[in-house]
């Protein structure tokens, strides 16, 4: 079993927190007020989550597994909208169902057909499982979508000029997805090969703490990674390809009012 | 040939023509004049629909709608001041729309290429050059030499003559002046002007013909 910190030793961790607060100081950044709110809603949510997932892990009922998998999956699509600077109210559901379609494409491959737990629906795999990916796939669904529409925006002649060409729609957006797609992969392709080189990954090391031995918790990294990598392409091309239809009017001009 | 009835055009809230119109009939070399900012370069490109018009724009009588612009758009070869390739090697760019489905197995042969880059004063060698490297002018015949390989026969040009030198011009102009050729296009180059049979001038929001 884990060594416990106590409330002090958790608490102490805090105090580590003055040493960027001190460069922050020196360098006159404004980032202190923001650094202690950010830190302050990390502890509360965490620990939210903490006693939440208790009861979950103790129910373990499929369908309240189910609904803490899609509640998790709208405050990702929140999130995601909010920093693409996209309009929520016009993409939120398109944008939910590529990320819902990825997470539940490979969480499904996973745990249905690599883990095999019983119940299939055991919390403490659906539930860790599908927040890693969806964590790690936050910052590439912004990615991809604030890449693709601010490569059309920014090239808007090129874009015409591809449809005074003769291009379709989807012709005319592929260098713009091709573009994005491959600034969204390329860091994953990075990190993954440097894995146990460079970095140790989270989950390994969460389970090695935890009292796994290193080889099974090897095996868990290596599936979470490629479940991450394929479920952010699948996201990042099913959230564009959805979004096309709001974003585009019927001459296939770019919409300005789709942007915050 | 090519009918713009009570368009009303704006632009960022900008009204720049209002409730005008204007008939361009089929082997017409029409230029459109006016001060910076009055919306010719605009008037050209709401012919492809590239920005919303209010009232009626017809192309070879087809009307301009959601269910048409495609067609229309396949029409007519648009040539702008700072054209873009769209593609690294100038080979791909001037080939890149019959990557397009709408193009597809009607990919010219390699002589016609390189007839029609002479007939530009443009060298065959040019081809295997980035986009990037190649000058403003040829830029702009690669753009031409595009349009004339789609076989277009309606042009809209916006200053495509600007970065030409004096025999360079007068290629383009012996290419695209031709008959059966119909020239919507925006310019301040007076041998342009010169050539045109028609020009139109832009004047508190209307389009006015002016006596050449």
């Amino acid at each position: 079993m884990i060594v416990d910190m106590d409330a002090a030793s958790t608490i102490s961790m805090f105090a580590l927190l003055l040493i960027p607060i001190g460069i922050f100081i020196w360098l006159n950044l404004c980032l202190i007020r923001e650094t202690i709110i950010s830190a302050l809603r990390m502890g509360i949510q965490l620990f939210l989550v903490g006693f939440y997932l208790k009861y979950i892990f103790q129910l373990n009922n499929g369908f309240i597994n189910l609904a803490w998998v899609l509640l998790m999956m709208v405050a990702a699509n929140m999130s995601v909208l909010g920093k693409s600077g996209l309009k929520r109210k016009i993409f939120f559901w398109r944008t939910l169902t590529g990320i819902a379609a990825s997470t539940f494409i490979v969480s499904g491959w996973f745990i249905l057909v690599a883990i095999r737990p019983d119940p299939f629906y055991d919390a403490r795999y659906m539930v860790p499982i599908i927040g890693m990916i969806l964590g790690n796939c936050q910052r590439s669904n912004v990615m991809s979508l604030e890449r693709f529409y601010s490569g059309i925006r920014k090239n808007e002649q090129e874009f015409m000029t591809y449809l005074m060409l003769g291009a379709t729609l989807s012709e005319a957006i592929r260098p713009y997805l091709r573009t994005a797609l491959k600034a969204t992969v390329n860091p994953s392709i990075a990190t993954m090969a440097t894995m146990g080189i460079v970095s140790l990954p989270g989950m390994m090391t969460g389970q090695i703490l935890g009292g796994a031995m290193p080889m099974p918790a090897i095996k868990y990294q290596i599936g979470i990674m490629i479940c991450i990598f394929t479920a952010m392409v699948i996201a990042a091309l099913i959230n564009i390809l959805l979004s096309l239809p709001a974003a585009f009017d019927d001459h296939q001009r770019l919409k300005p009012d789709i942007f915050q | 040939m090519i009918h713009f009835e009570n368009i009303t055009l704006s632009v960022q809230h900008q009204t720049l023509l209002e409730e005008t119109s204007l008939q361009i009939h089929h082997g017409d070399k029409v230029v459109v004049r006016g001060p910076s900012g009055c919306g010719k370069s605009s008037l050209l490109k709401s012919i492809v629909g590239a920005l919303p018009i209010i009232g009626k724009i017809s192309v070879d009588g087809i009307v301009l709608r959601a269910q048409t612009v495609a067609d229309i758009r396949s029409r007519i070869g648009f040539i702008g001041q700072e054209p873009v390739l769209g593609a690294e090697k100038v080979r791909d760019a001037l080939l890149l729309p019959f990557t397009y489905k709408a193009h597809q197995n009607k990919q010219p042969a390699d002589d016609l290429i390189f007839q029609t880059l002479e007939r530009l004063h443009l060298r065959p060698e040019i081809l295997d050059n980035e986009s990037k490297r190649i000058s403003g002018g040829e830029k702009q015949r690669i753009a031409i030499a595009r349009a004339l390989l789609l076989n277009k026969t309606i042009f809209i040009a916006d200053e495509i003559t600007s970065a030409l030198d004096p025999e360079s011009k007068q290629a383009v102009l012996d290419e695209l002046f031709l008959p059966e050729f119909t020239v919507l296009s925006v310019s301040h180059d007076p041998d342009w002007v010169l050539a045109c049979s028609r020009i139109i001038e832009i004047k508190d929001r209307k389009l006015t013909e002016v006596s050449k």
